[in-house]
C-alpha cells in the first residue's frame, strides 16, 4: 500500500514518480505523464491501443504494473518523432491511410514499430499477424498492413 | 478497480520463496498477464503481491542432447517462440507459441504463469504433456518435479500449494521416430480455443506405434490426456481408419463445457475432428523424422 | 455526364489531420483534462424490467471524496428522444424516475475526486427495486399476455411502418414461381474504439460546455439543452476528435447527460466514460430482425411481386430505431423493380439494451434475406444469378413508385463487372464458393425528425489576407474523413490547394449548425454547402479580377493552383494571393466570406440521391467443423464521382471488416435480458489475420445532384456483404443460411440436415 519510487525512461527522458505500487504503465503514462497519445479501449487485455514499447519489445500497458519498468526504456507514440520529423511507419501511415478515427492508431503505431526492429523479410501473414492484438474497428487492417509492408521493403529509409 | 497491496521484489529465488513463506495473504505476480485481469474484476484482491518477472535466475532456455530441455519459469512466451534450438528441436511448440494471444500479450506473459494459472483452455499445458514434460516447482521447504498431466488438478487448481512456485518445465529429447502436433479451435487466429487437440506419435524401426499421446484442451477441468486412444493406437500399423476411431474416443471422453460460444455437442464433435487430424499429421511427422 | 479535369478531386490527397492522428497529438474527449475535474460513474440497473421503489444515496453521499450523487429526482425527468418532433417517441429518461426497462439502464450517477472513489461509492448506493415480469424477444412482445413496458403501448408496439406501391396481389397472380421464407438476423455492436464519454463544464454565468464523443455536435447541443432547460445557444458543444461513431453516436447517452446535470449542480467540470462493460450493454446496437420474405417471380427470372413482414427487437427505447424500420423496409426492394412491393414492419419494445441505427441503417439485414432468396429463386428454377439481377435492376431515370427518383445508377455495370471477375476465377475447389450480392444506398437521409429549423447543412468560408482559408462546416469527422472531403472539395471550388484550407468543425460555438455525420449524408449535402459557400466567397473574388485586370466581361475567368486566369486563355491571369490582398483593399477591410447551405427539396421520401453496389465473397468452408475462411472480398461500386481516393479504400475496406464481422462472428446473445459477451474476449470482431484482401472497382456514374457528382460511399457498403457470404456458403456446400451470424454450429447443422433430407428422398 505504500506509494514507491518508479524510475524509468520515457522516449529518452528520465523521469521519477511516486505511485502506488497497483498503477498500470498505462496509468502512469496517460495520467502522471499526462502523455495521452496512449489510448485505452477494453478491461480484458484486448483491444491494443494502449500498446507501447519497453526496451524495444511491445506490451499492453494495461496489462503491466508500471513498478515493473522500474529502470526500463519505454516509448509512446509521442517519442516517435524526432524534432519534429515524424518516423518511417508514421509517413508510411499517412501516405497509406492508415488511420481513420485514429483511436487505434498509437497502439498500431508501437505494435509496428517494435515489428519491424526485429522482422527481416517478413510475408504478409507475419505482417498481418503482428497487429492482431490491435484492433481497429474503422480501416479493416489493410492498410496498416500495406504501411508495414513498404516500410519492409525499404520505402520510408531516412533521407 | 485493483486493490491496495503490498508490493514485495525479491532479488533471488531464495528471497522469494522465503517472502511467500512469511506471507499468508499473498499472490504471485509474473507477467501478470492473466493475473491483472482478474484482479481488476476484484476476483483476486491479496494483501501481498510477490513480484518475480524479474528474477533472472528462472530466466533460461536450455537444451543439452542427453538431458532434454528445461525452460525456466520467468521465461516469456516470445523467448520461447524465438529460440533457435526450440525451433529445431521442438518446432510444435513455435508453432503453438506463434497462435498464443497476441505479440503483445506473449512479450511479457511466462511459461510458469501460464501453467501456474492452470486455464484448460491455455496452450502450453496440452502441447507440453503431449511431449512428455515435467514441470519442477518448490518452496522454501523443498522441491518437486512431477509429470505435467499430473500437475493439473481442477479448473485454475494445480498441486502446488502456498509458497510453491513454478521453477522450470524439463522436456525429454525427443525419440528418433517422433512427431507431435497440436491445433486449436477457434474463431479469430490467436484466441484462446473453443477446443483444441495436441497429439505425439513414436514409431518402432518397424513403423508400428511404439508409444502416442492425445491431449484436449478445454475438454474438462484440466488438460485431459486421453489414455483409450493411447492402448488403442500402441503396437499398431497406424492409419486412418485408427485415427477416425481415436477421434471418436476423443469425442466421448471429452467433457466440455457449453458456453455461447458452441455447445457441448459442437466442442464434442470438434474434439473428435482435431485428435484425428493431429493423430495425423503427428505420425507423418513420425514417418518423416 | 460530363466530367471536368479536377486538379484536386479523386488525387492522392492525406487526411488533413493525419499528422495529429499518426503522433498522438489528437484529443479525444477521452483525453480531455480541465482544472478541478471531477470523475463521473454512473449506476446501473440489474434487472432487466422493474420498479424503482426507492434510491438512498446517503452512504455513497458520506465516501470522502464524492461530491455528488444524483437519480431521476434530480434531473428535470424530461422524456427525451432523437425523433424530437414526434412526442410519443420520445420515450426515453436517461435517469429514469419510475422504472428500469432493461439491464444495464442507468439508475444513478456519481461525481468524485477520482474514478476509483466515484467507482467505490456506485456500490453504497442502495435502491429498492420491484421486479417485474420482462419479455425479451419481439414475437413474445407483441403477444397480447405479454408485459407491458411503456404504459400505454398495446402489445408494446412501437412504430409500425407500411410501405406499398402497386396492385402487390395482381402481382403475385402473374408470378409462375412464388418462394417465401423466413429469417432472422442478430443484433451487432457498433463498438467504436473510443467508448462513449463526456466532459461537461457549467460555470456560473449559466453557460454550459460539453466535449462529447458524438456523431452531431448539433443534435448532442440539442437534446442537451432540451433536457438541462437550457437554451441550446447556452451550451456549446465541442467535438474535436472522435474515436468512431458508426452510427451508435448520435443520440444524447448517459455520459453526456449524466456528466451535465451533475456539473450543473456543482459548478465543476465532470467526466463520464463509459467502460467497455457498459459500451456493450449500455449503448445501443444493430436492430435484431426478424424477416418474413415472400416473392414471386416469372419462369424467365421477372420479378413480379414482394411482401415482406418484418419483427424488429427495439429494445426499451425509440432511439433511431423508427428510421431504420423505414429505412429496412425500402432498402429490401433495392435495387429491384418490383410491380408490386408491400412491406410492413414492427418495431416491439422488449426488455433489452435499445437497438438504433448502425451503419447500414436496417439494409444489412434486408439484404441478407433478399439477395440469398433471390440466389435460391435462380436455383430453384435454373436461372442464372447475374442475369436475373441485371434484367430487374434499377436503371437511371426509373421512379421507385412514390419514393424516390433515381437520377443516377450505375447498377448494371457493377454487376458487369461483377460477374467477369467471378467467371475469371475458374473453377473453384471443393468447399469453396463465391457469393453474390447487389445493392444500394442512400445519399443523405432527407429526414428532419429532429425537427430542425436550420437547414440541413451549411458552410462558411472565409479567405484571409494571404488566401488561406477557414472552412467551418458543422459536418462531423468521426474517422470517416469529412473534414478532409470538405476541404477537397473546398480547394478544388476556390482554386486553391488543400494545404490552403483549415477546416473547423465539432464545435457548435463557432460552426454553423448542421445534422451531422448520419445517413451517408455529409459528403452530399455538407459537400454542397461548401462547395456554395466557396462559389460564393469565388465570384467575389472574381469581380476584383475583372476590375483589376481590366479584361472583357465577355470573358470567363477562373482560379486553378493558385492562379487567376481567363479560362480561355490560362496564361493570362494573377497571383491569387496577390488577388485577395487587392480585394481586401477594394472592400474597406472587409474579408472575403461565402455562405453555402444544403436543404433537400422535392427529392423523394428518402434521399436525394442513390449510391449502387455488387460485391462478391469468396469463401471456404472446412466440412468437418464448419469454419470460415473468407479469401476474398470484391466490390464494384458506383458512388458518383470519387472525391477522396484514399478514403474511398478505407471505407470500403472498413465496410467489409465490419460487414463480415456480422456476417460470421458477431452475435449479442442474451440470456434473461443479459447480454452474454460484453468484453471484447468473448464479442469477437475481425483482426488483421482474418482480413481478407478487398479490392474496389469504381464505376464511373455522375450524380447530378452531388457535388462534383459525387455519392455516398461507406455506409452503403456495409450491406451486401452477410448476403454475399450466405450465398457463398450456398454455393460452396448447398445449405441455406438463415440466421445471423453463420456461425460453424449452424453449418454443420444445415449440412446435417441437408444429409438427412438426401437421404429420405
Ligand atoms: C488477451 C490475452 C489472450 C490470451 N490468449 C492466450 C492463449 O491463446 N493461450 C494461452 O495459453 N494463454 C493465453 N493467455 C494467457 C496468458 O498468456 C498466460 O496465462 C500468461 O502468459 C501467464 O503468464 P504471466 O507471466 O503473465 O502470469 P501472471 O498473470 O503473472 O500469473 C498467472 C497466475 O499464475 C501465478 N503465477 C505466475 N507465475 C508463477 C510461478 N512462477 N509460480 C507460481 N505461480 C505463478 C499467478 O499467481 C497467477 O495466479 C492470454 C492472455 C491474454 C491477456
Ligand atoms: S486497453 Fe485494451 S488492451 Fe490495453
Ligand atoms: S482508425 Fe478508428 S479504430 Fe482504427
Amino acid at each position: 500500500m505504500e506509494k514507491q519510487v518508479l524510475r524509468f525512461k520515457v522516449n529518452g527522458d528520465e523521469y521519477e514518480v511516486f505511485i502506488h505500487p497497483k498503477t498500470l504503465l498505462a496509468e502512469v503514462i496517460r495520467d502522471h505523464l499526462g502523455l495521452t497519445g496512449t489510448k485505452r479501449g477494453c478491461e480484458t487485455v484486448s483491444c491494443g491501443a494502449c500498446t507501447v514499447n519497453v526496451n524495444g519489445f511491445s506490451v499492453k500497458s494495461c496489462s503491466v504494473l508500471a513498478i515493473q519498468c522500474q529502470d526500463m526504456e519505454v516509448t509512446t507514440v509521442e517519442g516517435l518523432e524526432q524534432h519534429g520529423k515524424l518516423s518511417p511507419i508514421q509517413r508510411s501511415f499517412l501516405d497509406h491511410g492508415s488511420y481513420q478515427c485514429g483511436f487505434c492508431t498509437p497502439g498500431m503505431l508501437m505494435s509496428a514499430t517494435a515489428f519491424l526492429n526485429e522482422a527481416k523479410n517478413p510475408t504478409k501473414d507475419q505482417i498481418k499477424e503482428s497487429i492482431e492484438g490491435n484492433i481497429c474497428r474503422c480501416t479493416g487492417y489493410n492498410s496498416i498492413v500495406r504501411a508495414i509492408e513498404a516500410v519492409t521493403q525499404g520505402k520510408y529509409k531516412e533521407e | 478497480m485493483i486493490n491496495d497491496f503490498h508490493y514485495l521484489k525479491p532479488a533471488s529465488v531464495k528471497e522469494a520463496l522465503a517472502m511467500y513463506a512469511e506471507h499468508d495473504d499473498c499472490k504471485v505476480i509474473c507477467g501478470g498477464q492473466s493475473l491483472l485481469i482478474v484482479m481488476r474484476q476484484g476476483m483476486v484482491a491479496p494483501e501481498y503481491l510477490l513480484d518475480i518477472k524479474g528474477l533472472k535466475e528462472l530466466n533460461y532456455i536450455r537444451f543439452d542432447e542427453k538431458d532434454g530441455l528445461r525452460i525456466g519459469a520467468t521465461t516469456t512466451h516470445r523467448e520461447i517462440e524465438k529460440s533457435d534450438v526450440i525451433g529445431k528441436r521442438y518446432p510444435v511448440l513455435v508453432a503453438m507459441e506463434e497462435k498464443l494471444a497476441s505479440i503483445q500479450t506473449r512479450n511479457w506473459g511466462t511459461i510458469g504463469g501460464n501453467l501456474a494459472h492452470a486455464d484448460p483452455a491455455g496452450d502450453p499445458g496440452p502441447v507440453l504433456i503431449a511431449l512428455k514434460a515435467e514441470i519442477k516447482f518448490g518452496s522454501s521447504n523443498g522441491e518437486k518435479t512431477v509429470p505435467l498431466d499430473e500437475f493439473f488438478v481442477d479448473y485454475f487448481e494445480t498441486q502446488m500449494e502456498h509458497g510453491d512456485l513454478v521453477l522450470e518445465v524439463h522436456i525429454p529429447t525427443p525419440a528418433p521416430k517422433f512427431g507431435c502436433a497440436y491445433q486449436k479451435f477457434n474463431l479469430l487466429d490467436s484466441e484462446m480455443g473453443i477446443v483444441a487437440a495436441a497429439a505425439s506419435v513414436t514409431l518402432n524401426a518397424d513403423g508400428t506405434c511404439a508409444d502416442a499421446r492425445v491431449v484436449l484442451g478445454n475438454a474438462g477441468p484440466t488438460p485431459l490426456r486421453v489414455t483409450k486412444i493411447e492402448d488403442l493406437l500402441k503396437g499398431k500399423k497406424l492409419d486412418d481408419k485408427l485415427f477416425a476411431e481415436a477421434g471418436k474416443i476423443a469425442s466421448e471422453e471429452a467433457q466440455p463445457v457449453a458456453d455461447i460460444h458452441a455447445s457441448e455437442e459442437h466442442r464434442r464433435h470438434v474434439l473428435g475432428v482435431l485428435t484425428k487430424r493431429m493423430l495425423k499429421k503427428a505420425f507423418e511427422q513420425a514417418q518423416k523424422a | 455526364m460530363s466530367h471536368a479535369k479536377y486538379s484536386v478531386i479523386n488525387t492522392h490527397v492525406h487526411n488533413i489531420d493525419g499528422v495529429a492522428k499518426v503522433t498522438g497529438r489528437a484529443t479525444y474527449t477521452f483525453d480531455v483534462k480541465l482544472p478541478g475535474m471531477l470523475h463521473g460513474k454512473i449506476l446501473r440497473s440489474p434487472h432487466p424490467h422493474a420498479k424503482i421503489i426507492n434510491i438512498d444515496t446517503t452512504r455513497a453521499m458520506d465516501l470522502p471524496g464524492v461530491k455528488i450523487v444524483v437519480t431521476g429526482k434530480d434531473t428535470l425527468g424530461i422524456k427525451q428522444g432523437i425523433w424530437r418532433r414526434y412526442e410519443e417517441l420520445c420515450d426515453e429518461q436517461v435517469l429514469p424516475l419510475e422504472k428500469v426497462r432493461y439491464i444495464g439502464e442507468p439508475v444513478a450517477a456519481v461525481a468524485a475526486i477520482t474514478e476509483e472513489i466515484a467507482e467505490a461509492a456506485l456500490d453504497l448506493i442502495d435502491v429498492e427495486y420491484e421486479v417485474l415480469p420482462a419479455v425479451y424477444e419481439p414475437l413474445e412482445a407483441i403477444k397480447k399476455e405479454a408485459p407491458t413496458i411503456h404504459e400505454g403501448v398495446e402489445r408494446n408496439v412501437n412504430v409500425t411502418r407500411h410501405i406499398e406501391w402497386g396492385d402487390v396481389d395482381e402481382a403475385f397472380e402473374e408470378a409462375d414461381y412464388i418462394r417465401e421464407d423466413w429469417f432472422k438476423c442478430s443484433g451487432q455492436a457498433h463498438m467504436c474504439m473510443e467508448t462513449r464519454a463526456a466532459v461537461s463544464n457549467f460555470t456560473p454565468e449559466g453557460k454550459l460546455t460539453c466535449w462529447a464523443s458524438t456523431q452531431s455536435a448539433y443534435y448532442t447541443q440539442g437534446l442537451l439543452a432540451g433536457v438541462l432547460g437550457l437554451r441550446e445557444g447556452d451550451v456549446r458543444v465541442l467535438a474535436p476528435y472522435v474515436g468512431g461513431g458508426f452510427g451508435g453516436k448520435f443520440e444524447l447517452d448517459a455520459a453526456m447527460f449524466c456528466s451535465a446535470v451533475m456539473s450543473m449542480k456543482l459548478f465543476k467540470p465532470v467526466k463520464v466514460v463509459f467502460t467497455r462493460e457498459e459500451d456493450f450493454i449500455a449503448s445501443k446496437r444493430r436492430t435484431p430482425m426478424f424477416y418474413y420474405v415472400r416473392t414471386g417471380v416469372k419462369k424467365d427470372g421477372t420479378f413480379c411481386a414482394r411482401e415482406s413482414r418484418m419483427f424488429s427487437n427495439g429494445g426499451a427505447y425509440t432511439g433511431m430505431g423508427a428510421t431504420a424500420l423505414y429505412l429496412s423496409g425500402f432498402f429490401h426492394s433495392f435495387p429491384y423493380k418490383w410491380r408490386g412491393y408491400r412491406y410492413d414492419g414492427y418495431r416491439v419494445y422488449t426488455n433489452t439494451l435499445p437497438s438504433t441505427s448502425m451503419r447500414g441503417f436496417g439494409a444489412p439485414q434486408a439484404m441478407f434475406c433478399s439477395e440469398q432468396q433471390i440466389d435460391w429463386i435462380c436455383a430453384d428454377l435454373g436461372l442464372d444469378p447475374f442475369e436475373v439481377r441485371r434484367k430487374n435492376g434499377h436503371t437511371e431515370g426509373y421512379e421507385v413508385p412514390g419514393q424516390a427518383f433515381i437520377a443516377s445508377c450505375g447498377l448494371e455495370q457493377c454487376i458487369n463487372e461483377i460477374e467477369k471477375w467471378v467467371k475469371s476465377k475458374g473453377k473453384l475447389p471443393a468447399n469453396r464458393g463465391i457469393g453474390i450480392s447487389s445493392c444500394g444506398f442512400m445519399s443523405g437521409g432527407i429526414f428532419n425528425w429532429f425537427d430542425s429549423p436550420y437547414s440541413f447543412s451549411s458552410a462558411v468560408v472565409t479567405i484571409n489576407v494571404d488566401g488561406t482559408v477557414e472552412l467551418h462546416v458543422g459536418c462531423q469527422d468521426i474517422g470517416q474523413g469529412s473534414n478532409t472531403t470538405m476541404a477537397i472539395i473546398a480547394a478544388e471550388t476556390l482554386g486553391v490547394k488543400v494545404e490552403d484550407i483549415r477546416v473547423h468543425s465539432g464545435d457548435t460555438a463557432h460552426c454553423p449548425a448542421d445534422l451531422g455525420a448520419w445517413g451517408s449524408r455529409q459528403t452530399l449535402m455538407a459537400g454542397n454547402a461548401v462547395k456554395m459557400a466557396c462559389e460564393d466567397a469565388k465570384k467575389q473574388l472574381l469581380e476584383f479580377a475583372y476590375a483589376e485586370m481590366g479584361i472583357n466581361i465577355v470573358y470567363d475567368l477562373d482560379i486553378k493552383d493558385r492562379w487567376v486566369h481567363i479560362v480561355a486563355r490560362p496564361e493570362r491571369g494573377m497571383k491569387y494571393e496577390d488577388l485577395v490582398k487587392k480585394a481586401l483593399r477594394a472592400k474597406d477591410g472587409q474579408r472575403i466570406m461565402g455562405r453555402g447551405y444544403y436543404t433537400p427539396h422535392r427529392k423523394g421520401m428518402i434521399s436525394p440521391a442513390y449510391s449502387y453496389m455488387m460485391q462478391a465473397v469468396d469463401a471456404e468452408i472446412d466440412p468437418e467443423t464448419g469454419r470460415i475462411k473468407i479469401h476474398e472480398v470484391m466490390t464494384a461500386h458506383d458512388c458518383g464521382q470519387p472525391i477522396n481516393q484514399l478514403g474511398l479504400i478505407g471505407q470500403l475496406e472498413g465496410a467489409a471488416s465490419m460487414a463480415l464481422g456480422y456476417a460470421y462472428l458477431e452475435d449479442m446473445p442474451m440470456e434473461d435480458g443479459k447480454l452474454m459477451n460484453p468484453n471484447l474476449v468473448d464479442y469477437k470482431v475481425i483482426r488483421a489475420p482474418e482480413m481478407p484482401e478487398a479490392g474496389i472497382i469504381e464505376i464511373d456514374t455522375y450524380e447530378p445532384e452531388g457535388p462534383y457528382g459525387a455519392k455516398e460511399a461507406g455506409e452503403g457498403l456495409t450491406n451486401p456483404t452477410a448476403a454475399a457470404l450466405g450465398n457463398a456458403v450456398y454455393h460452396a456446400m448447398g445449405i441455406q443460411m438463415k440466421e445471423l451470424p453463420i456461425t460453424p454450429e449452424r453449418i454443420l447443422k444445415a449440412l446435417r440436415e441437408k444429409k438427412e433430407q438426401e437421404a429420405q428422398k
